[in-house]
């Protein structure tokens, strides 16, 4: 067999600067790549986070899966981990809580299961007191099922229900219909004679009654202002109480001023009578004339004062002090 | 006689569906044994002693880096595109909770190997298998062999080598870019959104999920890796079919292709 010549051998590869050191570099980058997106995984599958476990048991776990998220306030804060079937028939569902987030998780929290009706199923959970104690790590509480599904025939039923009560209600012979024929009747009357006085009073007569009483407290009105005119005339006018008072409270003044004099005068005769104490004997004529004429004098303011009461009705203080 | 006369024709078809079943099976069996063959190869060190190591070096660097920056480039766009196609479509169906899911999934899951695979086949293992072929038809390979130099140790276990590393090193740096673009087309500019968006790949990427992704990647970089080549070594024997061996090569490569991604999509989804 001849040796056949190489015909057509493809053109070597051309030369690379550096060949060694690039290609380090890109295995390395490779190595790089593959191992931080190993890690990143890893991360994202929470290998790297502390957790605690909290066993939620449930009649039906239908629509858990592994990896799915635990919720609170909105914030996933566990990760379902493996869902197995208990002997006693009930789904155990077991829920990594990462340990920074498990304070918020308390011995009195409650779970929930909630199957919407489009989109996934959710587990919650809810703490009403942030002040119990932290759930212990593995605890084990039962989940409540609240299904959006299940719930659509009552809902569905309830509704049928409300309906036909809503259709006897505004039936021809129903109560929402005859109260409107009421509330004709009622606008028909407002509208008539009477109007709303007839409306509330029962019928016509009554009103009429009403308005005659009205009228009569009208006129007694009028009455009482001219009453009230002629009390003013009286009290306060020029011939009125008031003015005569006042001319009664200067005599008065007067008055007082010559009470006042006699009495000084009666202090003077009393030292005059301290000082003749020895001769009082004699002098017992004199002061039985005096005393006379100061009761005279007392007599008088007296009279005056109880006249004054009697004139001036509206006086606070009736009690006149001597001095 | 009339039995001897009748038997002859279905003797000659069946003896034809034979050959033809024979004949397939040999070149699955080439195909199983070189792969297995370069496999081998490639984990045992004597394969890397300094002469060979600079000759798969320099395949690593040509077949990897002058594609690289264009792909990741591609990936970013194409990113980009599809996740404003998808949010805006949940946004308008009130689903945008599932959309940045479903973005990780088609994209990252799904088109990147394969985008990957297909690419890295194009720009390097397909002109190294015809460049193989070229070799083949001059004769290179058997002179070598009468050398004493093994071709598929010094020629093609550089090229596959070559291309097994061109592909992971694309379809993982546009998996990055991908997921990093997705989340900037999404939350903008801000680390706000960053732990959401975490924990949404921890969902997506489940042990399964992850492990098939990994297996799925290997098998396409490895499927258009191998099959050129053994279409080149082995490929110029049948010469009864009319189309051309290159062209069945990749219409196996492709049926390969396609044949992992249904069981990826089966074992993903089932």
């Amino acid at each position: 067999m001849p040796m056949r010549p190489p015909l057509d051998s493809p053109p070597p590869l051309p030369p690379v600067a550096h060949l060694a050191l690039k290609v380090r570099l890109m295995l390395l980058f490779m190595l790089l790549l593959v191992c931080g997106s190993a890690l990143y995984v890893l991360y994202a599958r929470g290998a790297f986070e502390a957790t605690q476990r909290l066993v939620l048991v449930a009649d039906d776990s239908e629509g858990v899966v592994v990896g799915m998220d635990m919720t609170f306030a909105g914030f996933p804060i566990g990760r379902v981990r493996r869902i197995e079937l208990a002997e006693d028939g009930k789904a155990r569902i077991l829920v990594d809580v990462a340990a920074r987030d498990a304070r918020w998780l308390r011995t009195s929290s409650v779970f929930t299961l909630v199957k919407g009706i489009v989109g996934g199923t959710n587990i919650r959970a809810y703490s009403g007191l942030l002040n119990d104690p932290p759930l212990p790590d593995g605890a084990v509480r039962t989940v409540l099922q609240g299904d959006a599904s299940a719930e659509i025939p009552k809902v569905v039923a309830a509704a049928k229900d409300l309906i036909e009560n809503l259709n006897s209600l505004t039936g021809s012979s129903g109560a929402v219909s005859a109260s409107l024929d009421n509330l004709q009747a009622l606008t028909g009357r407002l509208n008539g004679p009477g109007g709303a006085l007839g409306v509330l009073l029962g019928g016509e007569q009554q009103a009429q009654k009403v308005s005659a009483v009205l009228q009569r407290t009208d006129s007694l009105l009028m009455r009482l202002d001219a009453i009230a005119a002629k009390t003013d005339a009286q009290v306060f006018g020029d011939q009125g109480m008031l003015p005569e008072t006042r001319a009664t409270v200067v005599q008065l003044n007067a008055m007082l001023g010559e009470a006042r004099a006699s009495l000084k005068k009666v202090d003077a005769i009393l030292v005059d009578a301290q000082a003749v104490s020895a001769n009082a004997r004699e002098a017992t004529t004199d002061l039985a004339a005096l005393r006379g004429d100061v009761e005279a004098s007392l007599r008088k303011v007296e009279g005056l004062v109880s006249e004054i009461n009697r004139k001036w009705p509206f006086a606070r203080d009736a009690e006149l002090k001597l001095p | 006689m009339a039995g001897m006369t009748s038997t002859s024709p279905w003797h000659r078809r069946l003896s034809r569906t034979g050959l033809a079943a024979q004949h397939w099976l040999v070149q699955w069996w080439r195909l199983l044994h070189l792969g297995a063959l370069i496999l081998v190869l490639a984990l045992s060190p004597s394969s890397y002693r300094p002469g060979s190591r600079q000759v798969m070096g320099r395949h690593l660097y040509t077949s990897t880096a002058p594609i690289l920056l264009g792909f990741t480039l591609l990936c970013a766009l194409v990113t980009v595109v599809l996740t404003r196609i998808v949010m805006a479509t949940a946004l308008s169906y009130g689903l945008s909770q599932y959309a940045l899911q479903v973005v990780i999934r088609v994209l990252v899951l799904e088109l990147i190997p394969l985008t990957a695979a297909l690419f890295v086949a194009l720009r390097c293992t397909i002109p190294d298998g015809a460049e193989l072929t070229a070799m083949q038809a001059s004769g290179e390979l058997d002179e070598m062999r009468r050398q004493g130099i093994e071709p598929v140790r010094s020629e093609v276990l550089p090229r596959v080598v070559a291309g097994m590393f061109s592909g992971i090193t694309l379809a993982a740096l546009s998996s990055v870019v991908a997921v990093i673009v997705a989340y900037l087309a999404v939350y903008g500019f801000t680390v706000s959104g960053l732990a959401g968006y975490t924990r949404l790949f921890g969902q997506v990427f489940s042990p399964a999920v992850t492990l098939i992704f990994v297996l799925k990647t290997l098998l396409f970089c490895l499927a258009v890796s191998l099959m050129p080549m053994a279409s080149a070594l082995y490929g110029m024997r049948g010469e009864r079919v009319r189309t051309s061996a290159e062209m069945r090569g990749l219409v196996r490569m492709f049926a390969v292709l396609l044949l992992v991604e249904v069981a990826s999509l089966v074992g993903n989804y089932y």
